[in-house]
């Protein structure tokens, strides 16, 4: 009986790879979802947002923060691709949940959307300290702002905030201009200048600052201007992708759906630009936009169609690379005129723009060094918002064989010249003597 | 101490001239040996100058192919001079065998270093 359980486990590892399909290169979009909830009225109010997603092909899990079946992982394998945190006020995550966990989620090439609130948890700071993102440390602060809120029908709640101060960047936002601003209402935060990985995508105006609007403001805020960020990224290393924001009700049906007019100006815009804002924001992090593949590196010398396995010092080459953009359901071909590539022994030796051909295809062609040793091709391709490149192929370099010279020198015909003339007339002489010396 | 004059110069020349006269024939064949390689290493060294030290082994050659077989040809006529009694129990021949094979010697390793 035994022997036959065995037999089974055996007969099925097989198929191990097909029951983990998450996540693959292949397929870099996410596809299984899970959003934590601080109660499922969430769910209905905020459907606006999760159910583009669902129509996108997302497979969303809605679970409550605290239930305590919930569990990231098991057997060692994540049961989820991304993970949506909408429960600001949670303490404590039921299951197996903890901040570590989190973190170690996002570790592993997992995707991240933490939504805070004004009385975010310590638990939310954690995690978003973490990723590098500072929240107010005042728990009822808001960020207000006197000149750029939004007009409303309760004049007085400077809380609510009209802002269009977006990230310049067409991969992370889209390529269409956002026209509406964006309702935001809830907690500021800084970014950690130590970390270099977090951006901020919606950043608040001038005159904005970050204060408890309930009580008088006694001593200058901590946060101030355009320093405040309302929703930052972060695009880790290993490509997992993070996104974090001071505001839940920024993903509410009722801000999706709400007009904007921003005080001052005269444009009444009939709806928001959160809607568009966070579809595309979310087609980002969630690896539907900007992310890159490298493919099928070829280097051979001009003329040859064959990949050596050395070349040699002043050799003319072909160097190219296949580059594509995942679209969220196919791969289309990448379209750019800074992809370089390097010649690389120490430092680059050789440092080459590629052209491409817009089909994919990016190629150059350079004379190898007259430098001998082991080489590398580099090409080393981080762009904002685009998931890095990172190639290297090894190739070594050798100095010309003896035979490879030319036999004779034209310039050197003169001492060719010398030296025989000194070799005749030696000849000549020992001749010389030995014929009069035969006589 | 009386101006040198141009007179004196050839006084000079001439009473050098008069004096080398009485050198023996093959002392004076030798000799002109000898000149023609300093002359044509001179004139490598000035080629070189001019067209640069590019193939610089073959510079090297042929120039000291050309200074080889000068100082050998030195060698050779100090041990056959006949007024050079340093050498006057070595015979003629042996000095002459010896040329030779340091001439062959020295032509072998020039000829490799050529090209």
């Amino acid at each position: 009986m035994s022997k036959l359980v065995v037999f089974l486990f055996l007969a099925l590892i097989p198929l191990l790879p097909l029951l983990c399909n998450s996540f693959s290169p292949e397929k870099p979009s996410d596809r299984r979802v899970l959003v934590l909830l601080d109660d499922f009225a969430i769910k209905s109010s905020h459907s606006s947002f999760f159910k583009p997603l669902q129509s996108r092909g997302f497979d969303l899990d809605f679970k409550l923060a605290d239930d305590p079946k919930i569990s990231l992982q098991r057997y060692g394998q994540y049961l989820y691709d991304a993970l949506i945190l909408f429960c600001p006020t949670i303490e404590r995550f039921g299951g197996s949940i903890d901040a570590a966990a989190i973190l170690d989620f996002v570790d592993s090439g997992h995707d991240l959307i933490v939504a805070a609130d004004s009385n975010a948890s310590d638990l939310i700071r954690e995690i978003a300290t973490e990723c590098g993102v500072d929240f107010d440390e005042d728990p009822a602060a808001m960020v207000v702002d006197h000149s750029g809120y939004a007009v409303s029908a309760t004049e007085g709640d400077h809380t609510l905030i009209a802002s269009d101060d977006f990230i310049k960047s067409d991969v992370i936002l889209g390529s269409k201009k956002i026209e509406a601003p964006v309702l935001f209402q809830g907690i500021g935060h800084s970014l950690n200048p130590s970390n270099s990985l977090v951006l901020k995508v919606l950043s608040a105006s001038p005159s904005a600052y970050s204060a408890n609007p309930k009580s008088k403001l006694t001593s200058p805020p901590s946060l101030t201007g355009s320093s405040i960020s309302l929703v930052s990224v972060v695009q880790a290393r290993n490509d997992a992708r993070i996104l974090i924001s001071g505001s839940l009700s920024m993903f509410s049906n009722r801000f999706f759906r709400s007009g904007v007019q921003k005080a001052g100006s005269p444009v009444k815009h009939e709806k928001s630009g959160n809607e568009r804002f966070l579809t595309e924001l979310s087609k980002w992090v969630f690896h539907e936009r900007g992310h890159l593949k490298a493919v099928n590196v070829q280097h051979h010398k001009i003329g040859e169609a064959d990949e050596p396995a050395i070349y040699r010092i002043n050799d003319d080459l072909e160097y190219s690379v296949d580059v594509y953009e995942w679209s969220g359901t196919s791969w289309e071909p990448y379209v750019a005129d800074d992809v370089q590539v390097q010649f690389y022994m120490m430092s680059p030796y050789v440092l080459k723009t590629l052209s491409t051909d817009g089909k994919g295809r990016f190629f150059t062609s350079f004379k190898v060094p007259d430098v001998y040793g082991v080489f590398q091709f580099k090409v080393e391709y981080q762009r904002l918002g685009y998931t890095s490149l990172s190639l290297s192929k090894q190739i070594p370099v050798r100095p010309f064989r003896h035979n490879e010279y030319e036999r004779f020198i034209p310039a050197a015909y003169p001492y060719y010249g010398a030296a025989f003339s000194m070799v005749r007339i030696s000849f000549s002489r020992i001749f010389a003597f030995v014929f009069l010396s035969l006589n | 101490m009386a101006r040198s004059t141009s007179k004196d110069a050839q006084d000079l020349f001439r009473a050098l001239w008069s004096a080398y006269s009485a050198t023996p024939t093959n002392l004076k064949i030798i000799d002109l040996y000898v000149m023609f390689a300093v002359f044509t290493a001179l004139i490598q060294v000035v080629y070189m100058a001019l067209v640069g030290s590019f193939p610089f082994n073959s510079f090297l050659s042929g120039v000291l192919s050309c200074v080889g077989t000068a100082v050998l040809a030195v060698c050779l006529r100090i041990q056959v001079n006949k007024e050079n009694k340093e050498f006057k129990d070595l015979a003629p021949e042996r000095a002459f065998a010896d040329f030779v094979l340091c001439n062959l010697v020295l032509h072998l390793v020039i000829m490799n270093f050529l090209g």
